[in-house]
């Protein structure tokens, strides 16, 4: 089966969110660590702000890569994972329900996240970030258009 | 979706419902009532506490009095709620199941207890606290003539054919392999924990088992004291295998699978009969276990996976399992593979199933898993006894070796066993799944019963050019539907592309058959 890479605009969106929940852990360290003082602390704020930042840069393009999708006649396939890899395949007759949902960041950058439901056990919710938000809809209604009606 | 409309439903629960609405309430309370009745025991706090039923009362016999149901043109409808008004309409053909629950008190009193479930998961939609047995029986009949498509409706008449009925002997059995003696214990400990009998028990026994009996016990010497020992262990061994035969007699009590048109039912329990639907086509998987007493009795066990049961919710918790599905608690080989093909019949039970191995390198994988567990154990442990100054013993170089080769054999042993013992295999409509050395597993899935399958390779799995497939079904939740590990890696891509496009197979297999 081709598979395709996603809308490249949902790397800023990562990296938006990275700094945001690295801000989060400076501020935690830093409060931590104020009582003490000492150039050796504050060398340790600075070592995490790096590694953060460099994680901020590195990880999400890398992630991007091996985020790939693709539809046929049966179904979807998601493909995800940069060390931990997974596959998964989902036939179109399964899907339930699908939601297109978008956080703030990802409006300022035009990308959604289509979720797909089915009536499964393990996997109720399979997600695939980072689709343009109009190539979201466009895959939901190519999904739906031909899944009957009995999911289960 | 079109719902009912101004439809009102106007039937009424049974006049006596309320009593079973307080029953939860009252078994709380009973022991101590009947304590301070016979032995004038006082518990000030827990007889005023019975109190409180006056209000419980009130709300039980209004929230009767506003409870109302009927049958609308399209489904179901409830109408329940005290403060908070609810309707509730289920739709018909949504309706999987109906289980109806009959304890003492209802048996004595000709009700029962009636819960409606869909696939949606987890509890049931609605229970229904009580009906008579005739009201149960037209929702019965209401419910799954106008659910069945109209083709298969005459079926619905059709007379009930006895697939399995299991007579005690069996049942002691099942008693003996099943082992749920400790179920008894913890739960008749558990209740008179809570109902304070220990209390008045603890008197008597100081009484009874006074210092004198102590002191004798002392005076036996230790080999005397270790044949006690021993004789009271293995008393108690057989005491929980013997309260197990009494749990399985009572809550099995005159099993019976019978098959009605499109369903499968199922009655048991000798004081309270359970009257359970198992819809064929809600069916998701079926799970034969034959444990080592199982194989001594020449029996097996068989359960299924019901569309709904249990399942995550969208938040990720995963909800408990409602009760096991039997569809045998045990039987004959030969009859489970009767019932196979019955409870799944788009699996053609003459297709000898091909079983594959699991790749050639996951036994020498699995061992070092062991081997590193073990270096990291002996290691751990050998410094700890050296460095705590109280040890009572300090390992040296030949210790160490010792223990380690003891574990690396059992690595190893551990290792061929999981990889011998597990097998699986795909035919044209149905993946099965055995594993399982001491206790065996199969699991069925027919194909067309396929949610998702997932790929997963983790480092390692990489390394070793290894992958898992993990497939998911309607029903069974995390731990019980199939995932194979240490697949080769273009086998496992192969089966999970031939398991997506299932469909294929199963249409072809069906065009071949006529």
């Amino acid at each position: 089966m081709q598979t395709e890479n996603t809308d490249p605009a949902i790397i800023s969106v990562w990296r938006w969110q990275c700094v945001i929940a690295l801000l989060v852990v400076l501020f935690g360290v830093t409060v931590m660590l104020l009582p003490r003082s000492g150039s050796l602390w504050a060398s340790a704020v600075i070592v995490v702000a790096l590694t953060g930042l460099l994680l901020t840069w590195l990880w999400p393009p890398i992630y991007y890569r091996h985020l790939r999708y693709g539809v046929d006649a049966t179904g979807i396939v998601i493909e995800r994972g940069v060390l931990w890899r997974s596959h998964i395949a989902l036939p179109r007759a399964r899907i339930q329900h699908t939601d297109v949902s978008q956080g703030p960041l990802q409006r300022r950058y035009g990308v959604g996240t289509l979720k797909l439901y089915t009536a499964g056990s393990r996997y109720t919710m399979i997600e695939l970030p980072g689709l343009a938000h109009s190539d979201a809809i466009a895959l939901r209604d190519a999904l739906l258009a031909e899944s009957s009606a009995s999911g289960v | 979706m079109a719902s009912d409309g101004d439809f009102k439903p106007e039937l009424r629960l049974h006049p006596l419902s309320w009593l079973f609405a307080l029953t939860t309430f009252i078994r709380q309370f009973i022991v101590p009532v009947i304590a301070f009745i016979i032995f004038g025991a006082r518990n000030d706090a827990e007889i005023w506490g019975a109190l409180i039923i006056v209000p419980l009362l009130i709300g039980a016999l209004w929230q009767q009095w506003l409870y109302r149901y009927g049958f609308g043109p399209r489904g179901l409808v409830i109408n329940e709620g005290l403060f908070f008004r609810n309707v509730r309409q289920i739709e018909y053909p949504r309706i999987e199941n109906i289980d109806v629950k009959r304890g003492l008190l209802h048996r004595l009193l000709g009700v029962a207890e009636v819960s409606i479930a869909t696939s949606t998961g987890g509890k049931a939609e609605a229970t229904i606290r009580v009906l008579s047995l005739e009201a149960t029986q037209q929702l019965r009949d209401h419910v799954f003539t106008r659910s069945q498509p109209a083709e298969s409706r005459e079926t619905v008449d059709a007379e009930d054919e006895v697939l399995l009925n299991l007579p005690p002997a069996e049942l002691i059995r099942f008693g003996l392999i099943d082992n749920r003696g400790m179920i008894v214990v913890a739960a008749l400990f558990g209740f008179l924990y809570q109902a304070g009998a220990f209390e008045l028990s603890r008197q008597a026994a100081e009484a009874w088992f006074g210092d004198s009996r102590l002191n004798h016990l002392a005076a036996l010497g230790i080999a005397m004291q270790a044949g006690l020992a021993l004789a009271g262990v293995i008393t108690f061994i057989l005491a929980l295998r013997l309260l197990s035969v009494g749990f399985a007699l009572v809550t099995l009590f005159d099993f019976t699978l019978t098959r009605h048109g499109q369903d499968l039912r199922v009655r048991h329990g000798l004081l309270t009969r359970l009257a359970l639907t198992l819809r064929i086509r809600r069916i998701q998987s079926v799970h034969q276990t034959e444990s080592l007493l199982h194989r001594l009795f020449g029996r097996v066990s068989l359960r299924v996976d019901l569309a709904g049961d249990s399942g995550s919710s969208d938040d990720g918790k995963q909800k408990s399992q409602v009760r096991t599905r039997w569809l045998a608690p045990i039987c004959t080989p030969v009859q489970a593979s009767a019932l196979l093909a019955i409870a799944l019949p788009d699996v053609d039970p003459t297709t000898q199933p091909d079983w594959q191995p699991l790749a050639a390198g996951a036994r020498m994988r699995l061992f070092r898993h062991s081997l590193y567990f073990a270096l990291i154990v002996t290691g751990a442990a050998a410094a700890a006894l050296h460095l705590l100054p109280e040890a009572p013993f300090r390992p040296d170089a030949r210790w160490i070796a010792i223990f380690l080769l003891g574990m690396a054999l059992i690595g190893w042993w551990r290792a061929h066993v999981y990889v011998k013992h597990t097998r699986w295999a795909l035919t044209p409509d149905a993946i099965l799944f055995r594993y399982g050395w001491l206790t065996r597993r199969l699991i069925v899935t027919p194909r067309n019963r396929l949610q998702s399958v997932k790929l997963t390779a983790s480092p390692f799995d990489r390394r070793h050019r290894m992958a898992n497939v993990s497939i998911d079904t309607a029903g069974g939740g995390m731990n019980s539907s199939i995932y194979v590990r240490f697949l080769p890696r273009d086998i496992a891509q192969a089966l999970a592309v031939r398991l997506y496009h299932s469909h294929i197979d199963v249409a072809r297999r069906r065009a071949t058959a006529g």
